[in-house]
């Protein structure tokens, strides 16, 4: 049977045969003898050697381990999908409302207020981490935040 | 070379200079005292707030940091038998039992002493062996090169704990990961498959935030339970008598500058951190001792060597950075990031080409000893209080400030999602056995292996001469003793069934 091994293989097996055939379709050059495609090509070769022997070396190994342990992954799966919309929503929020948002959202998941105390806990570090983030990457760093599309700031 | 030292040390110590150096020490310090940030963690939360310093400013905070991530680590080691950072693992070994026979102060302080010796003693080895390595790195070619960043991949990925291969795999695809976008030498896209965001491929820095802090971050989720704090022990009283503990150190010279050696070389080797350095120096300081036994009872000699080890080498890291180029761990590689963002190419040339920054890297690394002592010993209880931050607060504070340091590069949002990318990437990475550290090497020095392969074989089409050159043949010939040496370990603890595969994976 096929471990996470095995498909760890498989996976780069395959995503550097694509590459590979992809190096194909890259240009070379009339004036030099050697191309865009070289190094890719040569990497990509060794890549695929490397991620057979691990597919391989899966598929024969007689001893198997324990395998992983089990955990939870559901506060890492909404963690991601927060991140992921913080990440989207950004140029149309801006980065004020986006930040105010994900900061709040994210630690209520991580761990959910008790009663109006917990709430007011919530909105202040969102808030804070906010104002403070804003106003010390914008008026002392120079660093220009995002404005968001639909909130004009 | 004295003078110029002398000249950048009075440069940093101007308050432009000194005040970047402490707050980026205290944050280090915050940081490493905090179980679950290590001092990469810190220096990637630091990082965005540099861009708008002067380069040297910035490199200076980033040195605070480093050294203090480096210190911080032992606080918590001590007082709670947890390593604030992966390089404080051996300080616990004796440091906790050492508080809970009732002496935390003597504790906290061997380290916080020991460190400061030890970072001192490896900043003599920076001062003085950068300019001669740089020198030497100057008669490089592109074969050398090629040879020398070949010898760190293999080296880094050989040294991979469980499972070679895929520490091989690990470096190639962080070699794959550059070759998407503009090929270097002539400018044609490559792999970008008719999108714009891969058409510049990736800036490292996003990728490098992505892969460490998600890694870090949502394997500290699988493991949360409420998002409670840690629970410390009530207030500690650290009062001692510094002079007998300063003594304490002292009266072991042998000691205290093998851990030093110790600390500096694994710093100067590729891609090896502090870790490696905190539990070699313990254990060679075991093997050494006349009472071995009673390690890790809570003896002065385990807190000297490792806390010696793992601030010495940060010396040894700096040295590699600055002499050849490349970071000697991933703090360096960040710094490393920070430095070509300021268009500063650190390598053989940089000690000549820059060196106010160079020299003043060697003073900030001096200063932040001192000021670092000085941060103990007014904060070490106030900052104990901030450990006890829960991580339901930490956690979205650190990803904002990775979303503002990706995206603050080049005000592109384009960062961003690569940030994204490459934290799905790396976390995907951790839970399928990879190691990191080869693949973030690969990815800094991709371009440059390439780079200098393609002139080399343009200057020469004859490949025999990355064999025939000396230096380049003897790097090249180090690198296979490197995989043999670490194939023959692996063999050797496999049928020992010492090292019991991690999580089901193989142990070839």
């Amino acid at each position: 049977m096929i471990t996470r091994d095995g498909v760890a293989g498989l996976v780069c097996l395959a995503g550097s045969l694509l590459l590979l055939w992809m190096s194909r379709g890259l240009p070379q050059p009339a004036l030099v003898p050697i191309g865009p495609a070289y190094y890719p090509r040569l990497l990509l070769a060794v890549t695929a050697v490397l991620s057979a022997a691990l597919l391989a070396f899966d598929l024969w190994r007689r001893e198997r381990g324990p395998g992983p342990p089990a955990v939870n992954y559901r506060l890492v799966l909404l963690a991601f999908a927060i991140f992921t919309a913080y990440v989207f929503l950004l140029p149309a929020l801006g980065y004020r409302v986006g930040t105010l948002l994900f900061v709040g959202v994210l630690q209520a998941t991580l761990e959910p207020p008790r009663g109006a105390r917990g709430w007011a806990l919530v909105a202040a570090v969102a808030l804070g981490t906010m104002l403070a983030t804003y106003y010390v990457f914008e008026g002392y760093l120079n660093v220009l935040l995002p404005r968001g599309r639909l909130t004009g700031f | 070379m004295f003078g110029p030292l002398f000249g950048s040390l009075a440069e940093v110590l101007q308050p432009q200079y000194l005040t970047p150096l402490a707050i980026g020490t205290l944050a280090g310090l915050i940081g490493g005292a905090l179980p679950g940030v290590t001092i990469t963690m810190t220096i990637i939360i630091v990082l965005p707030f540099t861009f708008g310093l002067d380069p040297l400013a910035g490199l200076a905070t980033m040195i605070g940091v480093y050294v203090g991530g480096e210190s911080g680590g032992l606080v918590t080691a001590s007082l709670l038998g947890i390593p604030g950072t992966p390089s404080a693992v051996a300080t616990t070994f004796d440091g906790y039992p050492m508080s809970k026979k009732g002496e935390p102060g003597r504790a906290v302080w061997l380290g916080t002493w020991a460190s400061l010796f030890g970072g001192l003693l490896g900043a003599v080895f920076l001062i003085l062996m950068t300019v001669p390595l740089a020198k030497f790195a100057l008669q490089f070619g592109p074969w050398e090169y090629f040879a020398l960043f070949v010898f760190s991949l293999s080296m880094v990925a050989g040294l991979t704990e469980h499972s070679l291969l895929k520490g091989f795999l690990s470096g190639a695809i962080g070699l794959v990961i550059t070759v998407i976008g503009t090929d270097p030498i002539m400018a044609i896209p490559r792999f970008t498959f008719g999108t714009e965001f891969l058409h510049a491929g990736f800036q490292f820095l996003p990728v490098l935030i992505g892969i460490f802090a998600f890694a870090q971050i949502m394997t500290d989720l699988e493991k949360m339970a409420g998002g409670r704090a840690l629970d410390i022990i009530a207030t500690p009283n650290l009062d001692v008598s510094h002079l007998a503990v300063v003594w304490e150190i002292l009266r072991r010279p042998f000691l205290l500058l093998w851990s030093t050696v110790i600390g500096v070389w694994i710093g100067v080797l590729p891609a090896i951190g502090g870790s490696a350095a905190n539990v070699m120096a313990y254990d060679q300081a075991k093997k050494f001792s006349k009472h071995p036994e009673k390690f890790g009872t809570g003896i002065p000699e385990g807190i000297i060597a490792a806390e010696a080890s793992n601030n010495a080498n940060v010396a040894g890291s700096l040295v590699t950075i600055m002499a050849f180029g490349i970071p000697g761990d991933a703090v360096t590689a960040v710094m490393l990031g920070a430095l070509i963002i300021h268009g500063i190419q650190p390598g053989p040339l940089f000690m000549t080409q820059q060196p106010r920054i160079a020299y003043g890297i060697f003073a900030a690394y001096l200063l932040a000893h001192p000021v670092m002592m000085v941060l103990q010993w007014l904060l070490a209880r106030v900052y104990l209080k901030i450990v006890r931050v829960p991580k339901s607060i930490l956690i979205p504070n650190i990803l904002v400030l990775c979303v503002v340091g990706a995206y603050a590069l080049n005000n592109v949002m384009a960062n961003v999602y690569a940030l994204l990318l490459f934290g799905v990437l790396g976390y995907l990475l951790v839970k399928f056995g990879f190691p990191l550290a080869p693949l973030i090497l690969g990815v800094i020095l991709g371009d440059q292996i390439e780079v200098n392969l393609v002139r080399a074989l343009m200057t020469d089409s004859d490949p025999w001469l990355f064999v025939t050159r000396p230096i380049a043949g003897a790097m090249l010939g180090l690198s296979v003793a490197s995989v043999v040496l670490a194939l023959w370990q692996h063999r050797r603890q496999y049928r020992r069934g010492v090292a019991a595969p991690a999580e089901g994976d193989t142990d070839f």
